[in-house]
């Protein structure tokens, strides 16, 4: 390589006046703003503190106040009686809670099967139709969850002309769908291509290699799915306002049914202190439901990092 | 040293770039092309009746099913468009005694609760993610964020309850009667100080998107390249500084997207916004006015609806909130993608 | 050789190291390191993968701060202790450039801005003076052609080379006295790391360069010195192995290791 100098500013070796009284003006300014940038950066960071402490106030303040209250509610009645008549202190929650259980379990039953079936579709088929099905799943999970509701009064109260558990359930089978099959379809995602080739290579059907080793490669994954979907679907009220009925003890899934957000609902918007305390108590028992599950779902997630590593 | 390591040369007979077998004459098909070949085939098979049946059957349903959710809406409204047309959007009285519909109030409502929600939500969910993500120490940052990330799956009937009954009769006290002694706040802060209010409404929905908030907009900054921070630090510039010029920017869409998405949210609650808004029916002058959001009016005013013109009415407020979530949501949708694609190089 | 140290020229050291070790928590990554980069001068520091030639690069202006790294020993800048109590790592960056592996400007600034980005950081405002190091960097990093007529479009939509010389502009828009360089043509083609070459020889008659290489050709193309590393006795700690000038050190190393080494590569 020849050595080019054509381009080198004029003075040839070393640098020009304007560089010089550049880097002068520069290295100025520079240790001039350092104690100005510092402060600023202090402010700033010091803003951020306090964004944080006014983020974590309400939340940890309203599940603190949630537990105070909602603990004294707890006995053994809350879990077994039903409800007294309004205003009336005593009895329990039992039927909202067997509700929910109901309600919750039919609607994984409806939703996992076909959520994770739509992943393996996802999964096996690139182009336009599958672009439109995970386009919709990220459509429909921002979707209100009073919609679901109000569609699911629409095909199964109404044709009906009775609530039913199973109307519940499919509103909330609905609202997972989409959680289950985005998830469940990442999970899957994660699989290295390479363990299928070696099932693939040893002749194995492939829905066999599919149910051996992508789904139990991906079954961490997909578990935790399932269960954050699970957890979002026991708290929702909105669906199940028009779906599911009044509060009797019941549990055959065509009858109207009880649930323990509505519960909440009901007994928190009453003007009577015995009620609102019964509404505190289900707020308690829901939450530790939720985080309980939330909670299982991180440390699946945590077991599936550390075998991946 | 860097991570910087050179993948071993193996000796591939086959062109990488040849992705079909029939590119390579047979004579020249070496053991590796057959095995490939094999492998190929395998891949391509369908794969049984029953599993092409399972899949399939599951993608239909679905698909089915999201069809079923806007034909079921849009029909079980029709009604109500065919009585009130468009003019539903603009009209400002529900007086279905009357059989007067307008949804203009609840759309006003829906978007200023929303408002109130990201003006207090979106600031201090960034900043808190810019702490937890970058200036915290792994000690604090850690445990924070999972009970941030838990935090995140409180149920909204229970923001509601506590809303209810503890942020509203604080807020009759306490809040509202501070805000209208602000000077210059008072054009926003009017009124009687009663407790369920737009205001009330607002935070609520604020606390509800919060967490959400923090958790999409920290993966967005842990998204940005160690490269960029670097880039930034070693021209000189303070922690912050990189922060503020290299990692926030570079979040940017990511932050976007959140911000959608979280928006998304707040148009579409209802129960926790009918817990906490007043269901007052008529366009507030004041945040600390009671009002109505499309979710809290469906929730006042389906049950009671009589079948008929009355409840396609409610079901023509249910397809309006759709819509606008969807838009929404559509949005973030594509952001979030944008941001996920590598740049260009 | 076409480069030659101009022998009438003072070979005065503008950076300094004396006895450098680096350690990531109990691991020591290289250790003891007593290394000049002369000044205005090209100095290579060659040698196998994992022997310690970035991570002493990047101890020269604090990049090992925020990472856990620990440095010991002595570095200066000219006459900056580099890492004295009262010492403020940003002023040290100030002063020397850093171009890293790849190209890496500021995927959503324009050119002009990723130019500037360094002069705005160190808290320059004046417009005058930002249009005038922007557009001294970019002839220097002989780009200015190239984009002078598109400044404020995004800088990614560059090719990786022009990415690159971008990254230089940037660095030298801030007038440092030092400019390090991390293997700075790994990633890029032969023509873009011809022309980088070039600048890197263009460019030293202004600032001192260090430049962590793989590429023992470019060593002998670009730089006057050379300093070889490799891992020592336990395997696990680099150590500079010979320094000298370096035609010398390619054509009569010292050191057995270095003859080594430089045969292997070289041949």
């Amino acid at each position: 390589m020849t050595t080019e100098t054509a381009a080198v500013p004029a003075g040839g070796a070393g640098m020009g006046h304007g560089a010089a009284r550049r880097r002068e003006l520069i290295r100025a300014q520079s240790a001039r703003s350092l104690r100005r940038r510092h402060l600023t950066g202090r402010g700033a960071v010091g803003l951020c503190v306090v964004a944080v402490a006014i983020s974590l106030t309400p939340l940890v303040a309203l599940v603190a106040y949630t537990t105070s209250r909602g603990i004294h509610a707890l006995s053994v009645d809350f879990f077994t009686k039903i409800p007294t008549p309004q205003g009336i202190p005593g009895g329990g929650i039992s039927n909202a809670i067997v509700g929910s259980l109901i309600i919750v379990g039919l609607a994984a039953a409806m939703a996992v099967p076909v959520g994770i079936a739509s992943a393996l579709f996802l999964l096996e088929r690139r182009g336009r139709i599958a672009g439109a099905i995970r386009f919709t799943a990220d459509v429909l999970t921002g979707v209100p969850s009073i919609a679901i509701g109000i569609f699911a009064y629409a095909v199964l109260v109404e044709p009906l002309a009775h609530f039913s558990a199973l109307a519940g359930s499919f509103a909330l089978a609905v609202l997972m769908l989409p959680v289950i099959i985005r998830s469940s379809e990442s999970a899957m995602r994660a699989v290295p291509r390479t363990e299928w080739e070696a099932g693939l290579a040893l002749g194995v059907r492939r829905g066999r290699v599919v149910r051996s080793i992508v789904l139990r490669g991906a079954l961490a994954g997909i578990v935790t799915g399932n269960l954050l979907a699970v957890a979002r679907a026991v708290g929702e009220t909105a669906p199940l306002l028009f779906t599911t009925g009044n509060q009797l003890f019941n549990l055959s899934p065509l009858q109207p049914t009880g649930a323990v957000p509505l519960t909440i609902f009901s007994d928190g918007t009453s003007p009577f202190p015995a009620d609102q305390q019964v509404a505190w108590g289900a707020a308690f028992v829901l939450l530790l439901f939720v985080l309980v599950l939330s909670v299982i779902a991180r440390l699946v997630a945590g077991r599936l990092n550390r075998q991946a590593r | 040293m860097g991570a910087w390591k050179k993948e071993p040369e193996v000796a591939d007979p086959v062109d990488r770039t040849t992705s079909t077998l029939e590119e390579i004459p047979p004579a020249e098909r070496t053991p590796v092309a057959g095995v490939k070949e094999a492998l190929q085939r395998r891949w391509d098979r369908p794969g049984g009746r029953g599993y092409a049946a399972l899949r399939w059957g599951g993608a239909t349903l679905f698909a089915a099913v999201a069809i079923a959710l806007v034909v079921t809406l849009l029909t079980s409204s029709s009604q109500a468009f065919g009585h009130s047309g468009l003019s539903l959007l603009w009209t400002g009285t529900w007086d279905p005694t009357h059989k007067i519909y307008g949804a203009e109030t609840f759309i006003v409502g829906t978007l200023i609760t929303t408002a109130v929600a990201l003006v207090l939500a979106v600031p201090i969910g960034v900043a808190t993610a810019a702490f937890l993500s970058e200036l915290a120490p792994r000690w604090l940052a850690t445990p924070l964020s999972v009970l941030i990330d838990l935090i995140a799956a409180v149920p909204s009937i229970v923001v509601g309850l506590w809303g209810l009954l503890v942020l509203t009769p604080a807020f009759a006290h306490h809040v509202e009667p501070f805000l209208k002694t602000i000077p210059v706040l008072e054009w926003f802060f009017h009124g009687p100080a009663l407790g369920p209010s737009m205001l009330l409404a607002g935070v609520v929905l604020a606390v509800m998107i919060l967490p959400t908030m923090v958790a999409l907009s920290r993966t967005a900054l842990a998204g940005v390249a160690l490269t960029d921070r670097e880039a930034a630090r070693a021209l000189g510039g303070t922690r912050w500084q990189v922060v503020r010029r290299a990692v926030i920017p570079g979040a940017r869409t990511g932050i976007e997207g959140a911000v959608t998405l979280a928006m998304g949210r707040a148009l579409g609650e209802s129960i926790a916004v009918a817990m906490v808004i007043g269901n007052a029916y008529v366009i507030p002058h004041s945040l600390l006015a009671p009002g109505a959001t499309l979710g809290s009016a469906i929730i006042n005013n389906f049950g009671g609806a009589t079948p008929g013109l009355d409840r396609s009415e409610v079901i023509a407020l249910v397809v309006i909130l759709l819509g606008i979530t969807a838009l929404v949501n559509a949005g973030g949708q594509v952001l979030l993608r944008s941001r996920s694609r590598p740049a260009v190089h | 050789m076409s480069v030659t140290p101009e022998t009438d020229a003072p070979e005065t050291a503008a950076v300094s190291l004396a006895d450098v070790s680096v350690s990531f928590g109990s691991h020591r990554v290289v250790r003891d390191v007593t290394l000049d980069l002369a000044r205005h001068r090209v100095t290579a520091l060659v040698g196998p993968s994992g022997c310690g030639k970035t991570t002493i690069l990047r101890a020269i202006n604090r990049l090992h701060d925020d990472t856990g790294g620990k440095v010991t020993g002595r570095v200066t800048v000219g006459d900056l202790d580099v890492y004295a109590r009262d010492t403020q790592p940003e002023l040290v960056r100030s002063r020397v450039g850093m171009v890293f592996q790849r190209p890496n400007p500021f995927p959503t600034m324009s050119i002009f801005d990723n130019v500037v980005a360094g002069l705005r950081l160190n808290g320059v405002r004046n417009k005058a003076l930002l249009l005038e190091a922007a557009e001294a960097a970019l002839h220097h990093a002989a780009l200015w052609d190239l984009v002078k007529d598109r400044l404020h479009t995004p800088a990614v939509r560059l090719s990786g080379g022009q990415q690159q010389r971008l990254c230089i502009a940037r660095a030298l828009a801030i007038e440092p006295e030092v400019l390090l360089m991390d293997e700075p043509c790994s990633s890029l083609d032969p023509i873009a790391t011809a022309k980088i070459e070039e600048l890197i020889t263009r460019l030293s008659t202004d600032v001192t360069i260090g430049l962590v290489t793989h590429n023992m050709f470019q060593a002998t193309r670009v730089s006057h010195y050379t300093a070889f590393f490799q891992l020592g006795d336990d395997r696990a700690t680099g150590e500079l192995i010979e320094y000298g000038l370096t035609e010398d050190l390619f054509d009569k190393p010292n050191d057995p290791r270095t003859k080594a080494y430089v045969s292997g590569q070289v041949g």
